[in-house]
């Protein structure tokens, strides 16, 4: 709403192609490693001959490690689905981090408040599961 | 499960839809899952499908990454609401609200697609520094207080019935504040993951995620989106899309029923 910058500072503003391309990687990795757990994880659960509509295990975070190390499905699959809802939320931290290196308040301010809302997402959810 | 899931995927991708809107007829409808769960599963769905494609369109430098991310601040908040306002309605409602959102699309795809809006031109009213610094190469960002509550609502719909809400993401940002439908298309698949990924937390914590359901359906989107995307220009879509249309209103009647029957 102010002064207008100036061509050349827009251009310069635009100049994302290094973080742009972090992010993609971060994406393309965090994806396909979900997508690798999730495979073991059915690849086991079909192997043990469940089916998957007699309802599975809710998430217990102390099981996790020891799910993983016993080999069994719902590890796996647990640990791929919090990949999958994590990644996201790592773009947007790496996101963060590139604009703060970039010193751009505007939008690493955008980034931080994503975090938040995702944040407060967790918080209001764990708070009305109790 | 995961065949179900695979042809979402390809349906998906090839009509440039999430698989969203066909993973949770197909769960509720075809597996006998209760609705929130379907959309549970399906927001995690169309995260693993979006992650995937994000990547490439960001790396072909389509996507653009300040404007999808301001915008997904407002998403991000639709979605906390929607995903909380999901466990306040009932079965029956969601039911019909999907209903509405199958006929919708279905119009949608039958209505011959608009040509694209006249070039901006210099008519446009002059951008605020802030669109300036989210406008992108050979095109101005305008509208951005319109196009932030759009993204609310897309936000809402999302995480109300476990869809990407490129349906209303597009149109938005396409007609209303001046970006090219390519990038369009490219941003807004950038911005689903991080939507539904906050209204997918509160659906994890509150135990809606059956992980036995999730995994195979997830693993049959993703497969399929990428079968999908590598055979698109092999296939006649016009025949395609009146084969979706069909597909559309006979979940979208199938829905209604269920919102009639339950309770």
């Amino acid at each position: 709403m102010t002064r207008s910058p100036t061509d050349a500072t827009d251009e310069a503003a635009r100049d994302d192609g290094g973080l742009e391309q972090a992010v993609a990687r971060l994406l393309t990795v965090g994806t396909y490693a979900a997508v690798a757990l999730l495979a073991v994880g059915v690849v086991g659960l079909l192997a043990s001959g469940r089916s998957p509509l007699g309802g599975g295990p809710s998430l217990d975070m102390g099981r996790l490690a020891t799910d993983l190390v016993g080999l069994r499905p719902e590890g796996f699959l647990w640990l791929g689905l919090l990949a999958v809802i994590a990644t996201p939320a790592a773009r947007v931290t790496l996101s963060l981090v590139g604009y703060l290196r970039r010193r751009e308040p505007g939008m690493a301010m955008v980034s931080a408040l994503i975090l938040a809302i995702i944040t407060l997402s967790i918080i209001v959810a764990s708070m009305s599961e109790a | 499960m995961l065949a179900g899931g695979a042809a979402a995927g390809v349906f998906g991708s090839l009509l440039g839809l999430g698989g969203g809107i066909l993973i949770v007829p197909l769960l509720t409808l075809g597996f006998g899952l209760p609705l929130r769960e379907a959309v549970g599963v399906s927001l995690v769905s169309v995260i693993v499908t979006s992650g995937a494609s994000a990547g490439v369109f960001l790396q072909r430098r389509v996507a653009n990454l300040r404007l999808g991310m301001t915008l997904e601040l407002f998403t991000a908040a639709g979605a906390l609401i929607g995903g909380l306002v999901a466990f306040l309605l009932s079965e029956q409602l969601l039911a019909a609200l999907f209903a509405l959102l199958l006929v919708y699309v279905a119009i949608t795809m039958i209505r011959p697609r608009d040509e694209p809006a006249d070039e901006v031109t210099d008519a446009a009213p002059p951008a605020s520094a802030i669109e300036r610094s989210l406008s992108g190469p050979g095109y101005r960002v305008t509208n951005l207080g319109r196009g932030a509550a759009g993204s609310v609502g897309a936000g809402v719909i999302s995480a109300l019935l476990g869809v990407g809400g490129g349906l209303v993401k597009v149109p938005v940002m396409h007609l209303l504040m001046g970006v090219p439908l390519r990038v369009a298309t490219a941003t807004s698949n950038l911005m689903i993951g991080v939507t539904a990924s906050a209204s997918a937390v509160i659906y994890l914590l509150r135990g809606e995620i059956d992980p036995y359901v999730a995994g195979p359906t997830a693993i049959g989107v993703f497969l399929g989106a990428t079968a999908g995307s590598r055979t698109a220009h092999r296939i006649d879509v016009r025949f395609l899309r009146v084969l979706f249309v069909v597909v559309l209103l006979y979940t979208a009647f199938q829905m209604i029923r269920r919102a009639m029957d339950i309770g």
